[in-house]
């Protein structure tokens, strides 16, 4: 597939990656971030991703830079969590199995114990936010984050994550309701 | 947008509702339930809320330190330094990359005054598209896309008054998925154009007016380059290039609405 003369890291490439890559960076982190939990793990994350990216830049289709850039590094997060806290990845079958008996995505209304007044979610602290994402199990979260603070779409998170559309949803959903009951009842 | 099997779930609805996955028709849908239905409500209500506390959280931005890095990755192999490059395509550390530093600190330098360099790309010739692009990517990178921050159409059209010489047609879009978010100055063959910048979703369009006498000013059809999509349609005179990193439909739909706005 390479022709001599052409070879990764050649100019066209560099400015490639510049174009497609460097305007995201910042949602790449903040991705790595919250899935590592930390700022020189997301930092290590993000450089294994770039790495990666760079040297497929020539398979990028040319669609979504934004969609195919996070998609790498969550792939990267993933595997360095596979690697470093395998603890963290393990709940994910049990997930799939709570999943299955909600296979239409129907959301557990009863595993809210209050239902908090939307002004009280608004006052939620920054810290405290922060807090309950981080206790989010993966999945639950890199859902969220993708749909809130890299602002994917419903479409675009389903070929990051490889699930259906109709996980999406119900994982955007959960993760939600978890964060309002917490929020809701955590007095300050 | 939605499958038909979740249809029965309101609360899954109100989520995608909020998210603007639905189409028109489902959308209005939810609206209806919500309207009589207090207690899904006051859940649009919750979520909205929680919403905008994740969007209002402080973003922590990648050290400059790591963006050196990464630069210095891809600019440690220099076109002509082949063989250099096929070490690093071959080597999974990242320490072969760090021998060419020196080098590419120049060329980081030189990236990091961010006026010229797309002109890097070797024997590009730049079409309109391209500096189009370079301006929106410029914009993209800055602390703000934009030199003026509103959603307010009259605080953005006179804004660009004195600026540049004819301030452009500044609709408010806002109802049909693409708030106002300000305007900034671009220069587009040595001509300063006036620019408008729309969000669709977490996306940011940007919107160059070009005047009849800009030299570049001539339309051509959608181009995708390097993952973005540009847009370019001739209306009163005036050519305009929408480019973002939205997807294609999304940016027809976008030039749809601004033709049809009532300005």
């Amino acid at each position: 597939m390479e022709s001599p003369g052409t070879k990764p890291g050649s100019g066209d490439d560099q400015a490639r990656f510049r174009t497609v890559v460097l305007p995201h960076l910042a949602d790449a982190y903040t991705l790595a971030r919250w899935l590592t939990g930390n700022r020189s793990d997301a930092e290590d994350v993000v450089q294994e991703a770039c790495l990666r990216a760079f040297r497929s830049i020539r398979g990028f289709g040319g669609v979504n830079a934004r969609a195919w850039l996070l998609t790498i590094v969550r792939n990267a997060a993933y595997s360095w969590l596979g690697k470093n806290r395998p603890a963290a990845l393990v709940m994910v079958d049990d997930l799939d199995a709570v999943e299955q008996q909600h296979a239409h995505g129907a959301i557990e209304r009863d595993a809210v114990p209050q239902t908090p007044e939307a002004a009280l979610i608004a006052k939620a602290d920054a810290a405290q936010l922060e807090k309950a994402i981080a206790e989010l199990p993966v999945p639950f979260r890199e859902t969220l984050v993708l749909r809130e603070v890299a602002g994917l779409d419903y479409r675009e998170i389903a070929e990051a994550t490889k699930v259906p559309i109709g996980t999406v949803m119900s994982r955007l959903a959960r993760a939600r309701q978890r964060l309002i009951a917490k929020l809701g009842t955590s007095e300050r | 947008m939605t499958s038909p099997s979740e249809r029965d779930d309101a609360s899954l609805l109100v989520h995608a509702y909020l998210d603007g996955e639905l189409d028109p028709a489902h959308a209005l849908e939810v609206e209806r339930r919500l309207a009589s239905d207090p207690t899904l409500a006051a859940e649009r209500d919750r979520i909205a809320a929680l919403r905008d506390a994740i969007g209002a959280l402080p973003r922590e931005m990648p050290s400059p330190d790591l963006v050196r890095r990464i630069e210095a990755m891809t600019a440690a192999t220099p076109p002509a330094a082949t063989h250099a490059a096929t070490r690093l395509a071959t080597h999974p550390s990242w320490h072969a990359s760090w021998r060419a530093l020196a080098a590419s600190m120049l060329v980081a330098a030189f990236l990091g005054s961010g006026a010229t360099w797309l002109a890097l790309r070797p024997g590009a010739v730049e079409t309109t598209a391209d500096l189009v692009l370079a301006n929106h990517l410029r914009a993209l990178m800055a602390p703000q896309p934009f030199d003026v921050a509103s959603s307010d159409r009259h605080t953005v059209k006179p804004w660009f008054n004195g600026r540049v010489p004819e301030a452009p047609r500044v609709v408010d879009l806002a109802g049909e998925g693409f708030p106002l978010v300000g305007g900034r100055v671009d220069v587009i063959g040595r001509v300063p154009v006036p620019t408008l910048v729309y969000k669709r979703r977490q996306h940011l369009i940007s919107l160059s007016a070009l005047p009849p006498q800009a030299a570049a000013a001539l339309a051509a059809g959608p181009h995708t380059i390097a993952g973005f999509n540009t847009l370019s349609w001739t209306d009163g005179g005036v050519t305009y290039w929408a480019v973002s990193d939205v997807a294609a439909d999304d940016l027809a739909a976008f030039e749809k609405a601004f033709r049809e706005a009532k300005s």
